[in-house]
């Protein structure tokens, strides 16, 4: 995968709630998090972060409130609800079989080149 | 932030809205964030931030797609709408200031004509449950009497024998003078069963009403105010319960006072007093129809089986009584009666102008449609900047829902104008005095609004946003097909507005041309120069002999003052719509009902012909020596009572039991003495000396050289001076009378006329701007004519017959609406057909002819093209 990709559509909610499991955080620290955690492999379209965020708040998965950052700033932090935690669990089995399966495709692939 | 905005914040944040100014908040402190790490990158700081800007890529725009996502956004779409709708309003000031006055024309005449509605229809009688009240009439099928009078013999046998009604009261017009210490004042009254009021349901202002039981003689000197009565004569007197007044017929204590809302009920009632029975001339007799007769319906009792009740009742009494054969009743409910004579009007009123509203909307449509196209490019550019077309449709919405708002406050404007010339021009007593801009006409203003936008936005939305649309960017905005599809459904648009025009047209002109028939009806007597006023006799103190010698000797010395030329007394005004109706027998004649009929008959003093400016065809006028009553026919009496006779000599009696009769000794040419559009009536006219028991209020006509207020204070001054106690009231010019007779017809026929104009302007503009439209869409076609040889006249021709050709179109589709809605006008026509051929044909020649008008500016502009510009485009 080229560095620096977009992350896929639809993965995106699945990154941030996974995010956000361990902590509260603030918007950009989000897209840091997913960043370093995919070794720079991944970086989050900042366009597309804050719809998202806003869209998972409204589903209720992520609930947010202001508070301070880590240097003094005004910002919006960004929690898991109960509901998200259940919707991150289903989401991430959903994807482990979902890339497993596209795993086993390639492989398929490259053993008949 | 204040306390107050942070509390209102934090209850945001928890419903899940999140206010523009958070999100830049964030958004900011993204962007600080990147521009921190920048400059721990090794950047300055201000590089740094436009750095980290540009990676985000413009905070509006972001801020833009969260509102997006955040949900909740209508109302601040709402509002970002309704201010670009305010700067384009601006932008195309002419397109604005039209919309609006069609609108609020528009909108105006349906306000107003919805206030009267609204007052005079909707809430007709302010009694409390006055749906359960019904009035109750004699009625005779034979002769067409659907609500007689009833007599107090019949409507005391209806109160005892019926099972329908909660109570049952009756009443009778009763007029009182007072006497005070300056001119005797004339008062119009009530005399009312004591439980009238308890039927109605009304409660007293102040003190009480009449008590039922009460001993006659107690409840005989007791009298009842009107509130409006109390507040103009005694200025509202608080302690005005208990105060004696003086009238001719002794003095009388007040009571009580009646509540405002009696006298929005009951226009022009001063007092009302207890009925007598022991005053009822000839009480027991079944066929002395007088009095008027109210009911309240027992709960769950419908009004067909009160009157199936009551029509039982009334068989029996046919039955048992001989005065009584084909006499019947009737119930008809209070609240239809009250509105009987101004529903079908007032409806067809509405029905005009919600025409005109319609057509204002097709106007509308058209403008917005035309204005579309203008920004055809703007639209298709949101459109592919992917701006939902429901958003599009949304902001179309609410630029014209902003327009029809305009137009409803403008509206509201024209309505109160117009309100004004309805109520002034109104005949007294025919509107209820409480008309005007309340909530009700505010919410139906609005609701008119809204739908309006709805009728005159919709389309004009959903057309611009459509999809098609995005071809125009590709089109370079010559979008020709689009055009030429949009021109088909506005022509279609203008040619229905133009037939709606015409049916208004056709209406008010039938309308018209029966006024002015109306006006040009031969009265049978001259109306100029004649005052009518009312005097009273009050007896004991006058009997029939110094009745008729108080006339004979006004009629003396008046017809000696400078100024007067004749006066005479009849006891029915010269032309009133009721007039008296009684039962006549013909005596020795071979009809077959044996000479028993009934007819309009008035008794008069002799001279009255002359002071009428009527002609004697036949005989002698009456005399004042007649030892019994002669009597003088019209001409349409004596054909239909003595067809191929002459009169002369014959006799009727008065009444079943008189054997004997009177003599006719003269006939007179007819007069249209029941009003301008009745057919002149077998008028008897029999002299008012020599007859026994006669009437007491008699109708003066004095005709004189002078103007009415002269003639009338030489009348008033010289009946004064034969009895200082006498009131003189209603003193009025015949001819306004008659004036007065006219006034619903021509408030009617101006109103028609009015919107019946209005329609057909609103055509005119909509003609030309759907020609204007289509000109500049064939600029080129008419480029190549002209290059190819055509003249200016060709061209000139060619525009101005598609404009005549749409309103020919509109015309025939209007002549089959005309067909079916000047059945709706009939009742007012008058001398003349609703299928009148001069006035469909005149009413079609105009609008063709506005047509043309509306055509010749753009065909002049067409005419003029230079063709090289016009092929070129644009």
């Amino acid at each position: 995968m080229h560095p620096n990709a977009d992350v896929l559509q639809g993965t995106l909610d699945l990154l941030i709630l996974k995010a956000v499991s361990l902590e509260a955080m603030h918007g950009w620290g989000i897209s840091q998090r997913i960043q370093q955690f995919s070794s720079g492999v991944l970086e989050v379209n900042q366009g597309s972060l804050y719809p998202a965020l806003h869209r998972l708040v409204k589903r209720k998965w992520l609930e947010a409130s202001w508070g301070t950052s880590e240097n003094n700033r005004r910002a919006r932090f960004y929690r898991l609800t109960a509901v998200g935690r259940r919707q991150l669990a289903s989401e991430t089995a959903t994807w482990r079989r979902f890339s497993a399966g596209v795993e086993a495709v390639l492989a398929v692939n490259s053993a008949a080149n | 932030m204040a306390p107050l905005a942070r509390a209102f914040h934090r209850l945001r944040e928890r419903l899940g809205r999140v206010s523009d100014e958070d999100i830049q908040d964030e958004l900011r402190f993204h962007l600080a964030m990147e521009a921190d790490q920048l400059e721990r990158a090794g950047m300055n700081r201000d590089l740094a931030i436009a750095e980290a800007r540009r990676r985000f890529g413009g905070v509006d725009h972001h801020t833009e797609e969260l509102r997006d996502v955040r949900g909740g956004r209508t109302m601040e779409n709402l509002l970002q709408d309704a201010r670009y709708a305010l700067r384009l309003g601006r932008r195309f000031p002419a397109f604005t200031a039209i919309v609006l006055l069609t609108l609020g024309i528009a909108i105006g005449a349906n306000t107003a004509i919805f206030s009267v509605v609204n007052a005079a229809l909707l809430r007709p009688l302010s009694y409390p449950d006055a749906a359960r009240l019904a009035i109750l009439y004699s009625q005779n099928p034979d002769k067409s009497l659907p609500r007689f009078s009833v007599s107090y013999a019949d409507y005391l046998d209806w109160r005892a024998q019926t099972r329908s009604f909660s109570g049952m009261a009756a009443g009778t017009g009763a007029s009182l003078t007072l006497i005070n210490d300056g001119e005797p004042l004339r008062l119009s009254g009530l005399s009312v069963t004591g439980d009238y009021f308890d039927v109605l349901g009304v409660r007293p202002e102040r003190g009480r009403l009449f008590t039922v039981g009460e001993a006659s003689t107690v409840a005989a000197a007791e009298i009842v105010l009107t509130h409006d009565f109390w507040q103009r004569q005694f200025a509202g007197d608080p302690n005005i319960i208990g105060r004696r007044l003086r009238t001719q017929t002794g003095e009388r204590a007040v009571v009580g006072v009646l509540p405002p809302s009696f006298d929005r009920d009951n226009p022009g009632v001063n007092a009302i007093t207890v009925l007598d029975p022991a005053t009822i001339p000839d009480a027991e007799n079944h066929a002395q129809h007088l009095l008027g007769v109210i009911a309240r319906l027992k709960p769950g009792v419908t009004q067909a089986a009160a009157q199936a009740d009551l029509a039982a009742v009334a068989a029996r009494l046919a039955e048992q009584f001989p005065q009584n054969a084909g006499w019947s009743a009737n119930v008809f409910m209070a609240p239809d009666e009250a509105t009987r004579t101004l529903r079908s009007p007032l409806l067809v009123l509405f029905a005009a102008a919600g025409l005109v509203l319609l057509i204002g909307c097709i106007n509308v449509v058209n403008l917005l449609l035309t204005r579309a196209t203008l920004r055809e490019r703007e639209i298709a550019l949101r459109q592919a900047l992917g701006a939902a077309r429901s958003r599009l449709i949304g902001q179309l919405l609410v630029e014209s829902g902003e327009l029809a708002l305009g137009g409803a406050l403008l509206g509201l404007v024209v309505a109160y104008f117009v309100l004004r010339v309805i109520v002034g021009r109104a005949p007294a007593g025919l509107l209820p005095p409480d008309i005007g801009l309340d909530s009700t006409v505010l919410l139906f203003t609005l609701v008119l609004a809204m739908t309006t936008t709805l009728i005159a936005g919709l389309w004009p939305a959903l057309a611009a946003s459509s999809p098609r649309l995005a071809k125009a960017l590709r089109d370079g905005g010559r979008s020709s097909s689009g055009g030429a599809r949009a021109l088909r459904a506005r022509r279609l648009l203008v040619v229905a507005e133009s037939s709606l025009a015409l049916v208004l047209l056709v209406c008010a002109g039938l309308v018209i041309q029966s006024l002015r028939n109306i006006l040009a009806v031969d009265l049978g007597f001259d109306p100029a120069k004649v005052v009518t006023m009312r005097v009273n006799l009050p007896g004991p103190r006058y009997t029939d002999t110094t009745q008729v010698q108080f006339f004979r000797d006004l009629q003396t010395r008046l017809e000696g003052r400078a100024g007067i030329e004749g006066m005479a007394a009849a006891n029915t005004p010269p032309i009133s719509a009721g007039g008296i109706t009684t039962n006549l027998r013909l005596i020795g004649t071979a009809r077959a009902d044996g000479g028993k009929v009934m007819g309009p008959a008035t008794a008069i003093t002799p001279g009255y012909f002359r002071a009428m400016h009527m002609r004697l065809l036949r005989g002698r006028d009456v005399s004042w020596t007649d030892a019994k009553p002669t009597i003088v026919v019209s001409q349409a009496a004596a054909n239909a009572y003595w067809p191929g006779e002459s009169p002369i000599g014959k006799r009727v009696a008065f009444g079943l039991r008189d054997t004997v009769g009177c003599e006719v000794v003269g006939v007179v040419n007819d007069t249209r003495a029941r009003g301008l559009t009745v057919d002149p009536p077998l008028m008897l006219y029999f002299s008012y000396s020599g007859a026994t028991r006669i009437a007491r209020t008699m109708s003066l006509v004095v005709r004189g050289r002078g103007d009415a207020a002269a003639i009338a204070a030489t009348t008033r001054a010289t009946i004064l001076e034969i009895d200082r106690t006498l009131p003189v009231y209603a003193v009025q010019p015949v001819s306004q009378v008659i004036d007065a007779s006219l006034g619903q017809s021509r408030l009617n026929t101006a109103l028609l006329s009015i919107f019946a104009m209005v329609a057909l302007t609103l055509a005119a503009v909509g003609i030309y701007g759907v020609i204007s439209y289509s000109v500049t869409l064939r600029q080129q076609e008419i480029g190549v004519r002209m290059a190819l040889g055509a003249s200016s006249g060709n061209v000139l021709a060619l525009v101005l017959r598609e404009g005549g050709m749409l309103a020919l179109a509109g015309t025939v589709v209007g002549l089959g609406g005309a067909y079916l809605a000047t059945g709706l006008v009939q009742s007012w026509l008058f001398g003349i057909g609703r299928a009148d051929v001069t006035t469909i044909a005149g009413t079609a020649c105009a609008l063709i002819a506005i047509a043309l008008v509306a055509s010749y500016l753009p065909a002049r502009r067409a005419a003029r093209v230079d063709p090289l510009v016009a092929m070129r485009g644009d």
